[in-house]
């Protein structure tokens, strides 16, 4: 996939030299240093994450009833919580969960906003204007208060239904409710996260659906979905991936914002949102329980910011200033 | 005019109806029965008993049909009868009407805040554009953006309070002209200022470079005049485009807020309202929540063309 730019880039690049969008991008991040920050942090925090059970120095459930409410030590290097857990440990599996449901969200969001965006910018007529409304009416509730209805409400009759299984065929996977939380996380959060996705997509449909490509395509006869799936969608997907990059800092914000309303997933799993408002409670004798978590989730948040800017920055270069 | 704004309301009608619908679905058949769950709630004396209930059901007209339930209670909203609660048994409007003024005075100053901040910040980046101080304050509206008010509140609360004992512990209402309310007030207005920042910038540099600004500018125009005059209006407009996004983003900080610094507002009836199943108030915490929404989307449209003669009146578009 390489065509020329439309707009000369500023930054000094060889103009005999074909040079690809990709490699022109990277050059381009990075130069900017607040993004290569942002990519170095995210980095880290994928690599702790992947190898998390194997560097923490304790496990994220051990109590030690001796050692409760330390403040940081050697033994343990953010201190312990109230139970007596490394909290550093925690912190770290913290970003497991937080990586793990924001990929996860992603993901679900992007392949509804695409698959949706596309056939309403493609087909047009009623099924745009539903898909648009749609998008509309997801965009202009408060949704935040929308997801926390949606999780609560739906939260016992699915635990009904798992415990009423669990009973039917004794598979120890149905007591697990661990995996409702994550359903429920799942879904409310790509319900709230697609629209977005949706919107740039159709636009970028909209744009691509006239170019002659597409009018040869549909001379040869291709049938609508080899089209889309062949044509329409690889040309559309430039500034799907700043919005994937930005959409991953969003999911991973919701993913926290949850569970420190005590609606995402809950203790013991730790998340930074619930061992953020778990802080909250003591934070007047114990700083460090809330800080730890609080600081590390306002990292990870920004790293993602700076990255996502700088994306958008390397990849839209009509749209800088 | 007027009928633009009929045809807009018309609009929103059938997707709030739709939202209502959702939320009561969720609580018809997710939920359960809210007979039971008063019951649950009820201190140990009271027995249950399963006739007993079923007349309240009958009674409370809770055993006909989803639909008919639902329609009898639009019917009763659209008479200014938002149901009782279902924990304390107390009218949900006179709830809403305790909490929602602490809500709105902090929305409000926020958004203030917000503008006196926020637009003089964007007007000096774009002037000083690719400047130290652009790039200082483009950073830190970035910087602002990304930190979620749940880790806002909390560190600055340590930082201020026990790194620096430069504030005492403000939890609690006392209305706006109280010094508790000034942590809050900043907590909340981080994200919408680095918006307004950012939104700003952008379109004080587009308008620099417009065919009026190089006029004034050649004709010997002071430049302070330029900027106050002829860059401002212009700018306002794509500013004032994103009061609805500012909506949510202050919606959805109450909530953190109002739960970090104790605060009796809306958002904090949101959360316990949810944590207790309370239906009702959550009802009407959607609908005042998608009203708002709404409301700040339709004066976008109103002020716009007033704002950008070039806009046609009609077009509402963004």
């Amino acid at each position: 996939m390489s065509y020329p730019l439309t707009a000369t880039p500023a930054t000094a690049i060889e103009a005999d030299e074909t040079v690809s969008l990709w490699s022109d991008a990277w050059a381009r991040l990075t130069a900017n240093k607040l993004a290569v920050i942002g990519l170095v942090i995210i980095a880290l925090l994928i690599v702790v994450a992947i190898v998390g059970p194997w560097i923490t120095p304790y496990d994220f459930l051990d109590q030690d009833l001796a050692a409760r409410n330390q403040t940081p030590s050697f033994a343990h290097w953010l201190g312990t919580d109230d139970l007596g857990r490394d909290l550093l440990s925690r912190v770290i599996y913290g970003a497991r969960t937080a990586l793990f449901v924001s990929i996860v969200v992603t993901t679900l969001a992007v392949s509804i906003g695409v698959t949706l965006g596309a056939l309403a910018g493609y087909l047009g007529g009623p099924i745009d204007a539903f898909v648009m409304w749609m998008t509309d009416m997801a965009m202009s509730v408060p949704n935040l208060l929308l997801v926390v209805v949606i999780n609560t409400s739906l939260k016992p009759p699915l635990a009904a239904w798992m415990d009423a299984k669990y009973l039917e065929t004794m598979n120890p996977f149905y007591r697990n409710t661990v995996w409702i939380d994550f359903i429920l996380v799942f879904g409310s959060m790509s319900l709230i996260m697609w629209p977005p996705y949706a919107r740039l997509v159709r636009a970028q449909v909209l744009s691509i659906r006239s170019r002659n490509y597409v009018t040869a395509a549909r001379a040869l006869g291709l049938p609508t979905r080899s089209i889309l799936m062949r044509y329409i969608v690889p040309n559309a997907l430039g500034p799907v991936i700043v919005a994937v990059s930005a959409g991953l800092g969003t999911a991973m914000v919701l993913e926290s914002a949850f569970s420190f309303l005590g609606v995402g997933v809950r203790p013991p799993l730790p998340s930074w949102g619930n061992m953020i408002s778990d802080g909250l409670r003591v934070w007047r004798t114990y700083p460090h329980l809330l800080a730890a978590p609080a600081a590390v989730l306002g990292i990870a948040t920004i790293a993602f910011s700076f990255l996502g800017d700088g994306l958008n920055d390397a990849l839209n270069p009509k749209g800088r200033k | 005019m007027l009928r633009y704004i009929l045809r807009r309301v018309l609009f929103w009608i059938p997707s709030v109806l739709l939202i209502l619908l959702g939320v009561y679905a969720l609580a018809f058949y997710g939920a359960g029965d809210p007979i039971k769950l008063i019951f649950m709630r009820a201190p140990g004396d009271v027995a249950y008993d399963p006739a007993r209930i079923e007349a309240i059901r009958e009674q409370a007209g809770l055993n006909a049909p989803f639909i008919e339930q639902f329609g009898r209670y639009i019917w009763n909203l659209l008479h200014g009868n938002w149901g009782n609660s279902l924990v304390n048994g107390r009218p949900v409007w006179r709830t809403i009407s305790a909490a929602a003024p602490v809500s709105m005075q902090l929305g409000l100053t926020a958004i203030i805040i917000t503008a006196l901040i926020g637009v003089p910040l964007g007007v000096i980046a774009a002037l000083r554009q690719n400047s130290g101080a652009d790039y200082a304050i483009l950073g830190s509206a970035l910087f602002l953006w990304s930190i979620p008010p749940y880790v806002a509140g909390p560190l600055l609360m340590v930082l201020l309070i026990l790194v620096v004992p430069a504030s005492g512990v403000p939890y609690g209402w006392g209305g706006v002209f109280d010094l508790r309310i000034i942590l809050p007030l900043i907590v909340l207005s981080m994200q919408p200022i680095a918006l307004i920042v950012r939104q700003t910038r952008t379109a004080v540099i587009e308008v620099l470079s417009e065919d009026f600004i190089r006029t004034a500018r050649a004709k010997g125009v002071p430049e302070l005049v330029v900027a106050m005059k002829h860059v401002m209006r212009p700018v306002l407009t794509p500013v004032v485009t994103q009061l609805g996004l500012i909506m949510i983003t202050l919606i959805n900080g109450a909530i953190f807020v109002e739960l970090v610094f104790g605060l009796p507002g809306l958002g904090r009836l949101t959360v316990q309202s949810t944590l207790d199943n309370d239906y009702p108030v959550i009802l009407a915490i959607t609908l005042i929540g998608a009203t708002l929404v709404m409301l700040s989307n339709l004066l976008v449209d109103l002020v716009y063309p007033l704002l950008d003669p070039r806009a046609g009146q009609m077009k509402g578009g963004r």
